[in-house]
């Protein structure tokens, strides 16, 4: 028996395809958690003590419970039941990666913040800049670049986690590959080739993110940052 | 309070925890007068600096910038501060802004100006600190210590303040790099521009400062023109700490 079947050429562009919800569901649930990571960072960063703690907790519920736990939680739990919605399992699944990744990325950022020395904020006070300002225009155009090399892993994870949104059904890389197997009655070749499919999306993400890095690195940034 | 008197400080006190920073200092500051405050490391100067502008809360005692009473409660510190220049030891020029954007920063994001007036009032500021054209566009990390404390001088000024606070601005920089931001102090301070020093460089205080106040242990025990208070001291402390720092810095002006 030959362990490609001839068949299996046929489901390729099936596979591929999945690389569209495959990215929705990474770029969607990281541009979400850079929407919740950053607040999250300066909260932690420059936040009173009560913030500080609200977050806390937010990050350590976020980082501690399984994603596919999260994920089922949401899907059959606090969207239906306590927010009385029924979202579909593709939109669940990013909020869901979004929340979580938000969680990590905000540890990413505040690190980066922190690594800021003080001067820099003390000059903008200095010149009359509220602490706001300070945060908009002199400590966060710092941090977010120190953060890119951080940022850049946080995609890589968030990519082969997306993975586990299969369970909701959503029709992503793995879930297609699974399909695959059972319509084929083989299974070897096609979760090796969904698993090439992901190393080049990691690849070339990584690359992707590198390049932007280089772009807006500015000379002296990095080394006066601390890292 | 004098009738020009731009800045006039009245018994300050601070400490950290049990540390007793400042004892009571007080004294004023009129309109185009330098003054320059010496003195050991750990004295306080820093501090009082940093009371100044209120970047550090005294914790009693009253400030007032020109007739406003700043440390009144209430008071809108961001709208006083700009009116305060405060150059710092590490220069603390923004890292990921160019030359220019450095000192237009202010003008734009906090005056509110124009850009084509912040550009106007920049290159005003960067000029009056011999930072030419050629350097508008680097970014900090591209330049020496000398220019990066002079772009700070020049964010300071480019914001038209009444008084430019001075913590020990040439301390962090390589000996032959002092001279070039010494110069431009002097000239700014001939100009008028009033100006609080701390500093080691007797030749500046010597050069141009109306008043020498020496601090020691949270208090100033000495002041007067500055060839009194260096060269005929009244107090035994002075007397060393001059020795020491005329060995070190005499040799330069």
């Amino acid at each position: 028996m030959p362990i490609v079947s001839p068949e299996f050429v046929n489901y390729v562009p099936y596979i591929l395809k999945g690389a569209l919800w495959t990215f929705s569901l990474t770029f969607g649930g990281l541009g979400l958690g850079f929407l919740i990571g950053v607040p999250i960072a300066v909260g932690q960063a420059y936040g009173g003590k009560i913030v500080k703690t609200l977050l806390d907790v937010y990050v350590w519920f976020f980082r501690g419970v399984p994603l596919i736990v999260l994920l089922f939680l949401f899907y059959w739990g606090v969207f239906p039941l306590v927010f009385g919605v029924k979202l579909s399992a593709l939109l669940t699944s990013i909020i869901v990666l979004g929340l979580r990744s938000g969680a990590y990325q905000s540890q990413i950022f505040r690190g980066a913040i922190e690594s800021i020395e003080e001067g820099q904020m003390l000059a903008a006070r200095a010149i009359g800049m509220t602490k706001a300002q300070a945060i908009i225009h002199i400590i966060l155009p710092q941090a977010l670049r120190i953060a890119i090399p951080g940022w850049t892993n946080e995609y890589a994870i968030l990519l082969k986690d997306s993975a586990i949104c299969f369970t909701l059904g959503v029709l992503e890389t793995l879930n297609r590959t699974r399909y695959v197997v059972i319509a084929t009655g083989e299974a070897l070749i096609p979760y090796i080739f969904a698993g090439i499919m992901f190393i080049i999306y990691t690849y070339g993400g990584t690359k992707l993110f590198n390049i932007i890095y280089e772009k807006v690195q500015i000379p002296g940034l990095i080394k006066s940052g601390g890292m | 309070m004098g009738k020009d008197a731009v800045l006039r400080v009245e018994d300050l006190h601070k400490s950290y925890g049990k540390l007793k920073v400042l004892k009571g200092v007080s004294f004023e500051i009129r309109r185009g007068e330098t003054k320059v405050i010496a003195g050991p490391s750990g004295v306080g100067k820093s501090t009082l600096l940093r009371c100044i502008n209120l970047l550090t809360k005294p914790d009693k005692g009253r400030i007032w910038l020109e007739d406003v009473e700043i440390t009144k409660p209430g008071i809108n510190i961001n709208k006083i501060r700009q009116r305060i220049g405060f150059v710092f030891q590490e220069f603390n020029l923004f890292h990921h802004l160019k030359v220019i954007d450095n000192v237009m920063i202010g003008l734009t994001k906090v005056k509110k100006l124009p850009k084509d007036e912040a550009f106007r009032r920049a290159k005003e500021a960067l000029l009056a600190v011999y930072i030419t054209e050629d350097l508008w566009y680097k970014y900090p990390a591209q330049l020496s210590g000398g220019q990066k404390q002079r772009v700070a001088i020049a964010r300071a000024l480019a914001m038209d303040p009444v008084i430019i606070l001075y913590d020990e601005p040439t301390s962090a920089l390589d000996p032959q790099l002092v001279g070039e931001v010494l110069q431009v102090m002097k000239e700014l301070a001939k100009k008028g521009v009033t100006s609080l020093v701390v500093t080691h460089e007797i030749g500046f205080a010597l050069e141009v400062a109306d008043e020498l106040m020496f601090m020691y242990d949270g208090k100033i025990i000495e002041r007067g023109p500055p060839k009194e208070v260096v060269f005929n001291p009244r107090h035994e402390i002075t007397k060393k700490f001059f020795e020491k720092v005329g060995r070190l810095y005499g040799e330069r002006r």
